[in-house]
């Protein structure tokens, strides 16, 4: 594979780069969320930044794969764009009354159906809407009376918020107990570990989250008049980072934890049979004939090409994570993305539902395809191969 | 090295089919109504008369629980076997018509696992206008559509390994025609994984149902599901957590049950995968 790269007229810069491209992109990554961090730019911009370095990267690891994959991305796109909204367009009853309510006098129905375009055919209705996608523009909404960009835009923060913690306490919980319950395979703490995470995959988020309440925030069972929990950590109500950074994390504690159980479950499997094939690989018995101890083996040598799979499922994993985003945020009164959408669907406004889908979709679709680009800046044994998490 | 699955795995088994049986027969067995209101004992821990005690307005805790289960186990059971048929065929003909079919059939359905799930649900359920049975209806669609991609890709997986082996060939050679390999030489040898694999779906189509009740968007009450009493329940969460802590164990128990028979039977049929 990597003949074929050299043999197309490659310079030994292009080949430098190429060999240092794992760390380089880490790199950009990091230097872009410390951006991000301490210059909090709109969350677009942040955004953009990400996907631009991981399609660069993947360019210059194998650029006719990225190419075919970025491609391959507008249609899937453009059908989602066109399922939700012919979704939205076939909804029973007029959506004028609707968001006027059944008492409303027909010269109001067809002032608001004017205003929303409803006359107009399907498709030019779809085309119009698509243009106004494109250019940012999501539609007003009537019930919610604000600019749904806007509004999502706003409540994205928190949303993305918990996510995040999300994913770096499931790996905090994942990686170290993947790794152990890996290398003492067949054993009783292996046995103990995966039974607990089976435990924890079989918590719907929702349970966890009431169980996390009733023990670390409210005090708990009563049994004979003495407490069994904690009175410690705030059950709801959210505080933006920029208000009060130590409140922040400790408002979002619990429904990171609610939200994080689960994922690390999946990871910890996951990283627990990959670690087992690893450890049967010849270059394990090497270090361990060299006499290197066994926690660095574990994690310098054998952790990095097990993590692979991991890598590629959490970035799998943020579909889940957004549904459930939303019931946390329910739970927790959190002003997120889910809770938006969530009051959209009661109020039964549909051009914020519609816009609310069509970003967390989109959303979606650009981070499976970033992972897989990732996937490939890091792993150089994969380049000029077909890749990803659906190869 | 013999096989067994241990007294975990039955006694997982007997949960199952006890809360199934209770659920299916609870309008026959002595237990109490789940809408009648017991005047005096709101909030009330359990007790002997009322096992797991009663709920923010005086009503039967475990009678809930029993007739909520109907709607979980009813949804979940119907969505998983139609998912099932469709993902299950789907799944056999992508992975044994190779080429065109195969690409078409696989990029339709990774593009239908771009939208995550409970948010489509939440689109979808804007159709929705109270009525019980248009609910289910659509509670049952959804949950189909979420996991037939899923279903099918492991299937395909199976149906790939499979139809490259000798015994297919050979019945091909001897002039079988594509239905009788792939019903008659595949199938038979495909559906212990597609088996044990629709019970960790189920498991995750109960958690999808409690998710959505929970946000009060299932089968409206009066009628009692599984998460619409947890949801319920969190008023009261400080002085009576049992309310919402019988129904969540209930829940837990039964998704965790559901999980490992999955897991075990898994482990079961194909000894090989059960090292990954």
């Amino acid at each position: 594979m990597y003949e074929r790269h050299s043999k197309g007229g490659t310079t030994g810069m292009k080949q430098a780069v190429r060999d240092q491209l794992g760390r380089i992109i880490a790199a950009a990554l990091l230097a872009t969320i410390a951006w991000a961090w301490f210059w909090r730019p709109p969350f677009s911009w942040t955004f953009g930044v990400l996907v631009a370095i991981g399609t660069i990267g993947a360019g210059i690891a194998d650029g006719r794969y990225a190419l075919r994959r970025i491609v391959g991305v507008i249609p899937v796109l453009v059908g989602v764009s066109f399922v939700v909204f012919a979704l939205m367009a076939s909804l029973p009853g007029d959506p004028a009354i609707n968001i006027l309510g059944p008492a409303a006098t027909a010269d109001q129905i067809a002032i608001v159906r004017t205003e929303l375009g409803l006359d107009e055919p399907f498709f030019n209705r779809y085309g119009n809407w698509l243009g106004g996608v494109l250019t940012g523009d999501l539609g007003t909404s009537i019930v919610l009376r604000e600019d749904v960009a806007d509004g999502i835009s706003r409540s994205m923060t928190p949303t993305l918020q918990i996510m995040a913690y999300s994913v770096v306490i499931a790996l905090g919980f994942a990686i170290p107990l993947g790794i152990w319950a890996g290398y003492r395979q067949g054993t009783k703490t292996d046995g103990t570990i995966n039974n607990v995470m089976l435990g924890f995959l079989a918590t719907p988020n929702f349970v966890l989250a009431v169980m996390l309440v009733l023990f670390l925030s409210i005090g708990g069972l009563s049994v004979a008049g003495n407490e069994i929990g904690f009175r410690v950590l705030p059950a709801a109500r959210y505080v933006p980072l920029g208000e009060d950074v130590v409140l922040h994390f400790k408002h979002m504690l619990l429904p990171s934890l609610a939200l994080a159980m689960g994922q690390a479950a999946v990871f910890m499997r996951l990283l627990r049979s990959d670690m087992i094939a690893t450890l049967r690989l010849p270059f394990i018995d090497l270090a361990r004939s060299k006499g290197l101890p066994t926690r660095r083996i574990l994690w310098r040598h054998a952790l990095r090409p097990s993590s692979f799979t991991l890598l590629t499922v959490v970035g799998l994993t943020v579909g889940l994570l957004i549904g459930g985003a939303l019931i946390v945020e329910f739970i927790f009164t959190i002003p997120g993305v889910g809770a938006y959408i969530f009051l959209g669907v009661t109020q039964r406004d549909f051009i914020a539902v519609q816009g609310g889908v069509l970003v967390i979709s989109t959303l979606y679709i650009v981070v499976l395809t970033m992972s897989d680009f990732l996937y490939l800046a890091l792993d150089p044994r994969l380049r000029g191969r077909e890749v990803g998490a659906r190869a | 090295m013999r096989k067994r699955l241990g007294f975990i795995f039955w006694l997982a088994v007997a949960y199952l089919v006890v809360l199934a049986l209770a659920a299916v027969f609870a309008d026959v067995l002595p237990i109490k109504d789940p809408a009648e209101t017991f005047p005096g004992t709101s909030k009330q821990g359990p007790s002997l008369t009322h096992w797991f005690g009663n709920d923010g307005v005086g009503r039967d805790v475990f009678s809930r629980v029993i007739y909520g289960a109907q709607v979980s186990l009813v949804i979940s059971t119907v969505g998983t076997v139609l998912a099932l048929v469709i993902g299950g065929l789907l799944g056999m003909v992508s992975g044994y018509f190779s080429s065109r079919v195969d690409r078409w059939l696989t990029a339709t359905l990774n593009a239908s696992l771009v939208i995550p799930p409970l948010i489509l649900f939440l689109a979808l359920v804007l159709f929705l206008d109270g009525e019980a049975k248009r609910r289910i209806f659509i509670l049952v669609f959804t949950f189909v559509l979420l996991s037939i991609a899923p279903i099918a890709r492991v299937v395909r997986a199976a149906t790939l390994s499979w139809a490259g082996q000798d015994f297919v060939l050979a019945a091909r050679t001897l002039g079988a025609r594509d239905g009788r390999v792939l019903f008659r030489e595949i199938l038979p040898n495909v559906a212990p994984s597609f088996v044990s694999y629709s019970l960790i779906i189920m498991a995750g189509l109960i958690v999808v149902e409690g998710s959505v009740a929970f946000l009060g968007l299932s089968v409206p009450p009066p009628t009692p599901t599984w998460g619409d009493m947890i949801n319920k329940g969190r008023t009261n969460l400080d002085v009576a957590a049992h309310i919402s802590l019988m129904p969540a164990i209930v829940m837990f128990v039964t998704v965790l049950a559901l999980n490992f028979v999955g897991d075990k039977l898994q482990q079961y049929f194909e000894p090989r995968e059960s090292v990954l």
